[in-house]
């Protein structure tokens, strides 16, 4: 409880601060809170941006679509590698290697090859998505202990059994975890695509609002993303905690 | 080297000689516009082309990825320790430190470049940013995580507030704070890298993004190469160093 209290007034004087702040030094530039409940109305209004509710569906296709190629890709290329021990020690340090790498430095030839619609935000989604799946996959098929596989063999059951009852079980945690990750990724992906480039999108409104220096319209539609964010990673959450339960 | 590891290597250049052969065949069949996908050969002779600008973005890149890096660890251990090692303030702290390190950062870009403007500055300060937080979440939990006896035991020795951080939990805490870094450094390049593409006058993001605007595939192509190569060489490297670490601690 005192916690709680503690946390509120940290947050309640962070913002008071910043309010004082912004107010004295320059309120165009560090946007006071107390404009961004105006802004925020306007904006849910849709007297700032009309086209808010198509840039929102948009986005949220783009990420649907992107997360969808991803886990597709992922669990295909994860048990790919993972099933077969000579194809994986071969593809999986290569895979390693690539996720080293920062993945925006592949954005600029994504744009130049799916051009500035969804298709590059869409690719660049997946391509975030899809490397922690992968390695989720690979990780977890590492955690099946190799004695459930021979006992459920031994007593004759098929492969396909096998896969079904005894691995996709046990390795459940970890694919779960990877496959939120991987969600989460891939709505960084889309939204950094369309930031980064784009004609449409939270991502576009995002840079018209800063491009005219609209800063309190901006934060709005900063608050309208992030609550987008957090929504889908909530629902995740939910899935995540369903499919544990499945599998003890 | 076994028969095994044998045959895993020849695998891997097979399938790269062969993924390049392909490449090149269709792109010169011109299967795929060579606008957009330019063949392997063309690439490396853009090597050639950009080779001086492209090392002075990449420079620029690493100078600025470097000294983020730095200020993201620095911080980043300092405030993992003073939050994760002081209870009152964990409770309090720690749900804002994971909300700010759950948000997608590219969100507040705008704004940072709105106040520090184009160039260095906002390119350090977001780089710090995207590396700061892997590192300051890991090592929080790892002194969290530091085994209490350590530290009792050492209280009961009569071990001073100094020491008990300087002799016992600092050296407990040394595997985070190298897997921190191992994580920290691609987040720091992601963050100077992106900084460069929306709005940078120099560097690798800025040369890869005006060479996509120009449609110079095979440039942009070997200047992709070129960075993914520097990272991976980066990451790599402090494997190694993290190996040997670890080696000499036993």
């Amino acid at each position: 409880m005192r916690v709680r209290l503690l946390r509120a007034a940290i947050l309640a004087v962070f913002l008071l601060a910043w309010e004082g702040v912004a107010r004295a030094a320059n309120p165009l530039l560090y946007v006071p809170p107390s404009a961004v409940l105006p802004a925020l109305r306007r904006l849910l209004a849709l007297d700032s941006y009309p086209d808010l509710l198509p840039s929102v569906l948009l986005t949220l296709r783009e990420i649907a679509v992107a997360y969808a190629l991803a886990i597709a890709a992922g669990l295909g290329c994860g048990f790919a590698l993972g099933l077969n021990r000579v194809i994986g020690r071969a593809y999986a340090p290569i895979v390693g290697a690539l996720y080293a790498v920062p993945a925006v430095v592949w954005y600029p030839s994504l744009m130049l090859f799916f051009g500035l619609d969804a298709a590059s935000k869409i690719a660049f989604g997946f391509l975030l998505g899809f490397f922690p799946i992968t390695l989720a996959v690979l990780a977890g098929i590492r955690q099946v202990n190799p004695h459930m596989l021979a006992v459920a063999r031994a007593f004759g059951a098929r492969p396909l059994t096998v896969f079904v009852k005894v691995m996709i079980p046990a390795m459940m945690f970890t694919l779960v975890g990877g496959l939120r990750t991987g969600l989460a990724l891939s709505v960084i992906g889309v939204i950094v695509g369309e930031i980064l480039g784009s004609k449409a999108g939270m991502g576009a409104l995002i840079n018209h609002a800063y491009g005219l220096f609209r800063t309190a319209d901006y934060v709005a539609l900063v608050v309208v993303t992030l609550v987008l964010i957090v929504g889908s990673d909530a629902v995740a959450g939910l899935v995540e905690r369903r499919a544990e339960r499945w599998s003890d | 080297m076994s028969r095994d590891t044998l045959r895993v290597r020849l695998l891997q250049i097979v399938s790269v000689v062969a993924l390049l052969a392909i490449w090149e065949g269709v792109a010169r069949l011109g299967w795929v516009d060579p606008l957009f996908v330019p063949a392997p050969s063309a690439v490396v002779g853009a090597f050639g082309r950009i080779g001086r600008s492209a090392l002075a973005g990449l420079g620029d890149t690493l100078l600025k990825t470097a000294v983020a890096y730095v200020l993201s660890v620095v911080l980043g251990v300092a405030l993992g320790v003073a939050i994760g090692s002081v209870r009152a303030l964990r409770e309090v702290l720690s749900p804002f430190v994971i909300a700010v390190y759950g948000m997608p950062k590219i969100l507040v870009l705008p704004w940072i470049v709105l106040i520090l403007g184009f160039g260095t500055a906002p390119a350090i300060v977001y780089g710090t940013i995207h590396g700061l937080f892997p590192i300051l979440v890991l090592v929080m939990g790892g002194v969290r995580d530091v085994d209490r006896t350590l530290v009792t035991v050492a209280r009961a020795f009569g071990a001073s507030t100094w020491q008990l951080y300087w002799k016992v939990l600092l050296p407990a805490i040394v595997p985070t704070v190298l897997a921190g870094m191992r994580l920290g450094i691609v987040f720091c390049l992601l963050g100077v890298l992106i900084v460069e593409m929306f709005a940078g006058v120099r560097g690798m993001g800025y040369v890869m993004g005006s060479l996509a605007n120009g449609f110079q595939a095979p440039e942009l192509f070997a200047a992709t190469a070129l960075v993914s190569a520097a990272s991976i060489a980066i990451v790599l490297g402090l494997d190694a160093l993290n190996d040997r670490l670890s080696h000499w601690r036993g």
